[in-house]
């Protein structure tokens, strides 16, 4: 009696895990750029693995997400606070089939980069890059079972 | 002269430029020596998602970078040409070294008083460079002389030093001679084109990585030898509201100078500054220059009244020679 329980008892955790945590598998990599000679003897720009930057050395982040669950995963939404010793480099947030936002004030609100305001010392002006606290990709459409999506943003160490 | 030292820079900047095109590094602020090496850099992503209607959320992997070691130096030459006679010794020119990276740095210090295209070779003293440890901005007593290997400089990041180069003047120069000397100073930790890694030699077991100055950089000060013989005299009159020469306040002061060239050679672009002195007030429109009278205000004549900082005469005499003879300056002064 006692055995049959356990049993049971096990198999209803683990299926409230597979629901909570493993329909998307979200993974972030930070990588830099290098001249290298390709095959054909010309010079091509590669992005390669970084542990260490200088200042004023640019860095290119990329998160993608898999759906490796049952069902697909709608209104998906990436955020990425961007760290307060990097400047973002305007322009190079991208993913496909994804609307990019940004934020000026901490995450708490997103919008088009055109549409960001900033104010200081009573004077109102458009926002620039150096002003974005957070970036957000918002993916238009469903993310199927089994698809995977890139989201990707460069940023200068200052 | 100039043109000749103008274009020796430009090339040496030419050949930066091409070595940082291909390592792709941004040229870099000389003043922001930037995020402070040994920091990290983390980031991380969450996501936010429906899953049949229920909201979840997932963060992923945190990703750290090290910031390394950036290596750059600037020499910025703090002297104009510095004046000197035939024979003079000890003549000093006044150089500001920093570190403009980002950790900090010990910096190798040289100089190089054999430079082409001037008219003689300065010859370096014995030491030959110093810190202008009392900041007088010469070489003073006090001044520390730098020894290389023993007291070479540790610079923070955006930190700087004064240093004095010094040499003696050779005998066999004219009046108008150039005579060139250089300071350079690069990084304990290595140098070489930029994006050069030393793996581990950074502050803290960074790497270190060369920045875009080639963690090196030489400044060329001059030295102009000026051994024309001027004789400056000054002399004064005091006229008081009561008829008498008594300095009281309301009293106008007359002041003369002579200025005469008194031997071989060319006193080039001549000028005469003269301060109002404290306590006093210029009286407007009273500057002459051998008798004729010169405007208050800066226009196409020889003088003008300077109120940028202290009122100040001045007078622009010229190429003055032998033959041009005793040039007289007047000006008037109340006493407050």
């Amino acid at each position: 009696m006692k055995i049959l329980m356990s049993v049971v008892f096990l198999g209803l955790s683990f299926g409230a895990l597979a629901q909570e945590e493993g329909s998307l598998d979200v993974r972030t990599v930070v990588q830099k750029e290098e001249v290298v000679i390709n095959e054909d003897g010309k010079s091509e720009n590669r992005l390669v693995a970084v542990e260490s930057v200088v200042p004023g050395e640019r860095v290119f982040y990329t998160i993608t997400f898999t759906n490796v669950g049952e069902e697909p995963a709608e209104n998906v939404v990436i955020t990425n606070p961007i760290a307060a010793e990097l400047s973002y480099v305007e322009g190079s947030a991208f993913g496909p089939g994804m609307e990019v936002e940004f934020s000026v004030d901490g995450g708490a609100t997103f919008a088009n980069a055109a549409d960001l305001t900033v104010t200081e010392g009573g004077e109102t002006r458009a926002a620039g890059p150096d002003d974005f606290t957070h970036i957000r990709w918002v993916m238009q459409g469903e993310l199927n079972t089994g698809s995977q999506g890139t989201a990707r943003f460069a940023a200068v160490l200052n | 002269m100039n043109v000749r030292n103008d274009r020796k820079i430009f090339l040496r900047l030419l050949s930066r430029i091409t070595a940082v095109g291909l390592l792709l590094f941004p040229a870099v602020s000389a003043l922001a020596a930037g995020t402070a090496v040994g920091t990290p850099i983390v980031n991380s992503a969450t996501v936010d998602y429906d899953l049949g209607g229920t909201p979840l959320t997932i963060t992923s992997n945190t990703t750290t970078i090290t910031v390394a070691e950036r290596l750059d130096v600037v020499v910025t030459l703090q002297s104009g040409p510095v004046l000197v006679a035939a024979n003079d010794l000890n003549q000093s020119i006044l150089f500001t070294v920093t570190n403009t990276g980002n950790g900090s740095e010990v910096i190798l210090l040289a100089m190089n008083s054999v430079i082409a295209g001037d008219d003689f070779d300065p010859t370096p003293a014995v030491p030959d460079i110093y810190f202008d440890s009392d900041g007088s901005g010469d070489l003073s007593v006090g001044d520390v002389p730098y020894n290389p290997g023993v007291n070479d400089p540790n610079l923070a990041a955006d930190a700087s030093v004064d240093v004095l180069i010094v040499n003696d003047i050779p005998g066999i120069v004219v009046n108008g001679n150039i005579g060139r000397s250089e300071l350079s100073a690069s990084a304990s930790t290595g140098t070489g084109a930029p994006g050069t890694v030393y793996a581990l030699q950074g502050d803290g077991g960074t790497d270190a990585v060369v920045g875009a100055s080639g963690a090196a950089d030489l400044q060329v000060g001059e030295y102009l030898v000026s051994d024309v013989l001027i004789a400056v005299a000054k002399a004064q009159t005091v006229a008081d509201p009561f008829g008498g020469t008594q300095p009281i306040p309301g009293a106008t002061l007359t002041y003369t100078m002579t200025v005469e060239v008194q031997s071989a050679g060319v006193a080039t672009a001549s000028v005469l500054r003269d301060p109002i002195p404290a306590f006093s007030t210029y009286v407007p429109g009273s500057i002459t220059l051998n008798g004729t009278p010169i405007t208050d205000a800066i226009d196409a004549d020889a003088g003008e009244l300077d109120t940028t900082v202290v009122p100040t005469v001045v007078v622009r005499l010229g190429d003055l020679t032998l033959v041009d003879g005793i040039q007289t300056i007047v000006f008037q002064v109340t006493i407050d």
